[in-house]
């Protein structure tokens, strides 16, 4: 028998996330790994009235076709197909679901950012806020395994962030938005960070089921050239451990890891925007009990908070550009404090708002 | 998934990339196929990439007998259903080239498809397909061996690779030069007769030329075959030795009478009211739109197959419905059913006064 929340986060993704309405055409991408949601996905936008313009492939890390990217020469893999980048213009909205399977990365650095190139210029529109487009998951066999929990635990909490009251959550999420966009100036302190940065004059999002599930952040663009301090993100991944960064003027002038210094240094090296803050981001998904080494989920976790290297939204007023966007993690919930214009506004990762 | 290390799989990918559709740099490449077709599709995406190409990979569960999401297709409202998306309907008209990949999982899936649906997706197909018939677009279809198309045909997984392989992986600049002194012979021909058990057929090819198919759009291909003229066929014809297979439906012991091109006659053992109901879909689906000479020597048993069948050495194959206009053809009909008669346990075939083929085996 299939999975009956299989199908109610299939609703939620066509009738919240990206509101289908008869007669769009609304691009669902994903992997062979998520057969029965993509089956779903189908039916309801059949349902609604909506054409299905299905993008399968085997099961990357993104959603697109790995094998084509790896043979292909550099300067054609590093661009969409024109009849693609015409669909990516003219589609009504658009369903990123990541279902990788183990082991399927790309073979090298070059594919590697091709592939993320493929996955930006896919989901550019609907970053930008120009177009409904969700970007989430399914939960498949390698995120349960890299999580280090049997599928079914994973899918229970999978569905536990996923399927929530959004507009209850939002109302939640609605004082943090406040405080936070009448902030000129937040300083993040924990073990290992010090970091001040400006807000002045950058509004906020929040994210109620609509840009990602599982939603539940509030998020921000920092103005470019203002972060200044130091930052350390312990549990990366599992190549990546105690990552720190210092940052002079907006930029990243010192880094080093106690685990994967090579793939940061490769990652920082992309290109210029690289190097700077694309967002800051807010975690607060009460669902979330536990991290799952999966970003898209822990960077929502309540008690945390996120910065992501790289490329921003200009939709908040970011600025900067990049093929980089590299969310990292900072547990708040054990000596950590958040300030606005010197402000305690939550402390261990409870708010004091 | 463990990786397949099996060189055929390469050797036929090259084989689709090079010679069936010759792609070229820049080109867009749409292929379309099931996960199970896998270890080719990722092996013809990197041929594709190698040669600077764009790869449009189009995967879908279940059925690729249609060319919309087979969920989808159940659901949404007809008049969807009878229109391609605008985008799909772009890009249509301006890939390069296609390659359809079959690789069922299930050989009748789709099948169930109310009538009204399968209509309704022909109907938003005819553009796509009217691309194909006149090559305006370059386009190729190959069978990937999977356990549903070993079933289908009767043998293990194993058993239907070697045949699968076997018909695929032949010279084909040899079978080419081969096959064109059987097209030789048909150019100069008027009428062609078709003699064989309940069937006396004759059809007029005067003035149309034939096209030798030697591994370019189909494959296995293995195939001369003509747009007979519209309105010439008389007499009638009898599948007796295989059933009639068309959209996962068979009809058994087909048997067609024509009058001035027309068919005046139809029944059936099984099936009759499939056969019928196809051949009222429109005015030329009760038409001839090809005579097909199976020529690939590889292929010699049945396999409920007709990408196969028609190409089995000693058959004939008729199609009613649309005619391929880069031969000639002018019958057009969102319908074409190849039926296959097998001439090989007593058929014999004329050109005009000649008797050219008799149990199959080639006179000259």
């Amino acid at each position: 028998m299939t999975d009956p929340r299989i199908e109610q986060y299939a609703r939620l993704l066509v009738d919240r996330s990206i509101g289908a309405q008869a007669g769009w055409q609304v691009l669902v991408s994903t992997t062979t790994e998520a057969r029965p949601l993509a089956q779903a996905l189908s039916r309801l936008l059949a349902e609604r009235g909506a054409y299905a313009l299905t993008r399968i492939h085997f099961g990357a890390l993104y959603p697109v076709d790995l094998d084509w990217i790896e043979a292909a020469p550099e300067e054609i893999a590093r661009t969409l197909p024109p009849l693609e980048q015409e669909l990516v213009d003219r589609v009504d909205a658009s369903i990123w679901v990541h279902a990788p399977e183990a082991g399927r990365d790309p073979d090298t650095a070059e594919a590697r950012r091709a592939m993320r190139i493929h996955g930006l210029a896919y989901r550019a529109r609907g970053r930008a806020g120009t177009m409904p487009h969700v970007r989430c998951d399914f939960p498949c066999a390698a995120f349960a395994e890299h999580a280090g929990v049997s599928l079914a635990e994973y899918e229970d909490v999978f569905y536990d962030a996923c399927l929530r009251d959004w507009d209850a959550e939002r109302q939640r999420m609605e004082p943090v938005l406040e405080r936070f966009d009448r902030a000129a100036e937040v300083r993040l302190i924990a073990p290992g960070t010090d970091l001040v940065f400006s807000l002045d004059g950058r509004h906020g999002e929040i994210d109620d089921g609509h840009l990602n599930v599982p939603g539940g952040e509030v998020f921000y663009c920092p103005v470019e050239e203002s972060l200044e301090g130091k930052v350390t993100f312990g549990d990366v991944s599992e190549l990546v451990q105690d990552v720190r960064l210092r940052f002079r003027g907006g930029e990243v002038v010192e880094s080093s890891a106690g685990l994967g210094e090579e793939l940061v240094r490769q990652a920082l090296a992309t290109d210029d925007g690289a190097r700077r803050m694309g967002e800051f981001g807010i975690g607060c998904n009460d669902g979330i009990s536990r991290p799952m080494r999966n970003v898209l989920f822990d960077e929502k976790m309540a008690g945390t908070i996120h910065l992501a290297l790289g490329d921003g939204f200009p939709q908040l007023g970011g600025r900067n550009r990049s093929d980089l966007h590299w969310d990292l993690v900072l547990d708040m919930r054990r000596g950590g404090e958040i300030r606005c214009d010197g402000e305690c506004v939550q402390r261990d990762g409870e708010w004091l708002l | 998934m463990a990786p397949v290390n099996d060189p055929r799989v390469r050797q036929l990918a090259e084989l689709l990339v090079e010679r069936c559709l010759d792609v070229q740099p820049g080109w867009q490449v749409t292929v379309r196929s099931t996960p199970l077709g896998r270890p080719l599709v990722d092996e013809v995406a990197r041929a594709i990439g190698r040669r600077g190409a764009y790869a449009l990979t189009r995967l879908a569960f279940g059925s690729d007998r249609f060319r919309v999401d087979s969920e989808w297709a159940r659901e949404a409202p007809l008049e969807l259903l009878a229109e391609l998306a605008p985008i799909e309907r772009y890009a249509i008209e301006q890939e390069d080239a296609r390659l359809t990949i079959r690789a069922p999982e299930d050989t009748s899936a789709g099948s169930d498809l109310p009538a009204e649906r399968r209509r309704a997706i022909q109907k938003a197909m005819e553009p796509s397909m009217a691309r194909a018939r006149s090559l305006d677009v370059r386009w190729a279809l190959v069978q990937y061996p999977t356990e549903a198309g070993a079933e289908q045909a009767g043998m293990s997984l194993p058993e239907f690779e070697e045949f699968v392989y076997g018909a695929c992986l032949l010279d084909w600049d040899v079978e080419q030069e081969r096959m064109a002194r059987i097209k030789e012979r048909f150019d100069r021909t008027e009428r062609v007769r078709i003699v064989g058990e309940a069937t006396d057929l004759t059809i007029g090819i005067a003035g149309r030329a034939g096209v030798v198919s030697a591994g370019y759009r189909n494959m296995p291909d293995g195939e001369v075959f003509y747009s007979p003229l519209e309105a010439s066929a008389e007499g009638v014809v009898t599948y007796s030795e295989f059933p009639a297979s068309y959209l996962g439906q068979d009809a058994t012991n087909v048997r067609l009478v024509f009058r001035e091109g027309l068919i005046v006659e139809a029944t059936a053992d099984e099936g009759e009211e499939f056969l019928l109901q196809t051949l009222d879909t429109d005015a030329g689906a009760r038409r001839l739109g090809e005579l097909g000479l199976g020529c690939n020597p590889n292929i010699i048993r049945y396999t409920h197959n007709v990408l196969f069948d028609e190409k089995i050495a000693g058959t004939v194959h008729l199609a009613v419905g649309a005619s391929y206009t880069y031969s000639g053809g002018k019958n057009s009909s969102v319908v074409h059913w190849d039926m296959v008669k097998d001439l090989r346990p007593g058929g014999e075939l004329w050109c005009d006064d000649e008797l050219v083929q008799r149990d199959g085996s080639w006179l000259f």
